[in-house]
């Protein structure tokens, strides 16, 4: 069984992101890493394979020339292979997912596991438009997966609790923060690593134009937080909630 | 040069310091606790103790370099964790053993499993190292150890101690002749017979213990003791690494110290904003960076020549002096940024100040390394 691994190189989950004057997010001299969702996926990669219910893993990024750090980390937690798509351009979920659909066409995997979403532009989109585009079954946020012969099942966390589902592979699964606890890249994996092929493509050797379609007018940082009051009673917070949130 | 391995290595060991190592020291530090077995064998999984160690013999065969890395990557959480590598490493040529058991040992060496201790210093002789008056002495097939070894680091939960032990006179004045470097095998968690010991009180370096050893009769094989005479001479090719690794140290530490202010300068306000807006908090963060930066760029200019082969005695002295003193003065400078937060110890920019004090002191003290450079300078100089 084959499995392919999306994954996107973004600012690392403990870096403040600043927005520059001119308008857009600071990322000079700032430290990217692995969504850690796609980490997850990764991690449940591997452990596919160790359970002997995967033969290869093949990691996937596409993005600039440093994507293929990203790759190399996915090459040293225990994936086989991998595929860089070069690409400068500002990359929207629809031209990922078409761009995923043309390696699945070619490469035929039994299951793509991605991050339910990148912790940079939080869309929450490729996953879902990559099984629409290949017309498979999704599951999607999921906090468990098991594999048995053609079947898939899976669990998903949704918001009135967990929802199982059962599906026939290929499949197309996203990740939930609680699936795994990705490992650490150890220092022999990180040596066998460098042997490792990564294969260069672009978006337009799969015939795809990889322009954006969106236009970002504006970036701003979050809004700071005011502080917090202490109230005295019940009533006083019910109160509150109604005239000043206005929540009741 | 950064090349892709070495990143991968160098994110390996932020990753596990932000993830175990700072967390567990900001638990036990304050309490004195030890760090747990279950540590030092996530370490050994990683393959952080067998980095120096040949891959031939069950090493990852890599350089100074990266050892460098990966300790300041673990002093950045914690300096004992840090210090934790070299009782692995380099010290696999101390492994004592008939050569099949010193083959096995050495392969447990790079997993974690088999790690040892130092027991140099005494309480009369310090920096002066070819003033040691540990006696060891032939008894058949065995050494016989009698005398008082100071400042031995996990002398209790070490697989073996190395000892510098005077077995001659030497020559007059060459005392440095008679010392020979003799391996005592025992049982992880204790003192074998003829050997006791007492925790020294110390103000940091937290999470284990440093013993002061009374040898009375502690006996190992005649095998275990490295050429005869030539400890002093073996033991300074194990000083550059050595004083690579404290500069290492005190770059984690000191970078540790400068995170922290930064992240307090931008949180804590004062008249009405962040102190981070003020010229004086924001000056002292840039030269605390630049300073970091610049003694950063030392060290790996030091492991690279050091992994390029020759005796880097003198870069590895100017690294450690210019590593440990900026560590003092950087983390002391947080503490400031910090105030009276950084005076308690809810905050660790104290553990960073209190563990920096000790970069100056030991593998070499500040006036040693000035010794050595200057000496290189102007040629050997008067006491």
């Amino acid at each position: 069984m084959k499995i392919l691994v999306p994954i996107k190189r973004v600012v690392d989950y403990n870096v403040r992101v600043q927005v520059k004057p001119s308008g857009s997010v600071d990322l000079d001299n700032v430290k990217m890493s692995m969504n850690p969702f796609d980490e997850i996926a990764v991690e449940e990669a591997i452990r596919l394979k160790e359970q002997n219910k995967a033969k290869e893993i093949i990691a996937i990024s596409i993005g600039p020339a440093q994507a293929s750090e990203t790759i190399r980390t996915a090459l040293a937690m225990g994936a086989d292979k991998g595929i860089l798509v070069q690409s400068p351009e500002r990359l929207e979920p629809l031209n990922v997912a078409k761009i995923l659909k043309a390696i699945a066409d070619k490469e035929k995997p039994d299951l793509i596991i991605l991050g339910k979403q990148a912790i940079d532009d939080d869309c929450n989109q490729t996953g879902q438009m990559l099984a629409a585009l290949l017309n498979w079954p999704q599951g999607t946020f999921a906090s468990k997966l098991e594999l048995n012969g053609d079947s898939i099942t899976v669990t998903r966390e949704v918001d009135g609790g967990l929802q199982t589902l059962a599906l026939k592979r290929p499949a197309i699964i996203t990740t939930d923060l609680r699936l795994n606890e990705p490992r650490y890249a150890t220092l022999p994996n990180i040596m066998k690593a460098k042997k490792k092929p990564i294969e260069q493509t672009t978006p337009e050797s799969y015939g795809i134009n990889p322009a954006p379609r969106l236009e970002i007018l504006e970036t701003l940082p979050p809004k700071e937080r005011e502080g917090g009051v202490k109230v005295e009673s019940i009533k006083e917070l019910v109160e509150k909630l109604r005239s000043e949130a206005g929540i009741l | 040069m950064m090349t892709e391995e070495r990143r991968l290595i160098q994110e390996t060991a932020e990753d596990f310091t932000r993830r175990e190592v700072l967390p567990l020291a900001d638990r036990l530090d304050s309490e004195k606790g030890d760090i747990p077995d279950s540590l030092i064998e996530k370490m050994g999984a990683l393959g952080f103790f067998g980095i120096l160690i040949p891959k031939e013999m069950g090493g990852m065969g890599l350089g100074v370099y990266e050892y460098c890395l990966v300790a300041e990557a673990l002093s950045r959480g914690w300096m004992s964790v840090g210090s934790l590598l070299a009782r692995g490493n380099g010290f696999y040529k101390r492994v004592p053993g008939d050569k099949a058991r010193r083959e096995e040992r050495v392969k447990a060496m790079a997993r974690g499993e088999y790690l040892g201790a130092y027991a140099i210093s005494e309480p009369q002789a310090g920096s002066d190292v070819a003033g040691i008056e540990c006696r060891a002495k032939r008894e058949g097939a065995e050494w016989v150890i009698t005398g008082n070894k100071y400042w031995c680091t996990f002398a209790d939960r070490a697989d073996f101690i190395y000892v510098i032990a005077r077995t001659g006179a030497g020559e007059a004045g060459r005392r440095h002749l008679g010392l020979t470097g003799i391996s005592l095998e025992k049982e992880r968690g204790g003192f074998p017979e003829g050997l006791t010991g007492e925790p020294i009180p110390k103000i940091g370096y937290f999470g284990w213990k440093t013993w002061e050893l009374r040898f009375d009769g502690a006996r190992t094989s005649y095998e275990n003791a490295g050429e005869e005479g030539r400890a002093f001479y073996s033991l300074a090719e194990d000083f550059a690494v050595m004083r690579a690794h404290t500069a290492a140290r005190a770059i984690g530490l000191a970078r540790g110290a400068l995170e922290d202010a930064l992240a307090y300068a931008q949180a804590r306000e004062q008249f009405g904003r962040p102190i981070g807006s003020f010229q004086a908090i924001r000056f002292k963060l840039a030269k605390m960076s630049s300073e970091v930066a610049a003694a950063r760029a030392l060290l790996y200019e030091t492991c690279a020549a050091m992994d390029g082969g020759g005796d880097m005695a003198v870069m590895a002295a100017r690294a450690k002096y210019v590593a440990s003193e900026m560590a003092e003065r950087v983390s002391s400078e947080a503490l400031q940024i910090l105030g009276g937060a950084g005076y308690t110890t809810l905050h660790s920019v104290e553990r960073y100040w209190r563990d920096s004090r000790l970069t100056k002191i030991f593998e070499g003290s500040s006036e040693i390394m000035l010794r050595i450079v200057s000496d290189s300078l102007l040629g050997r100089g008067g006491d």
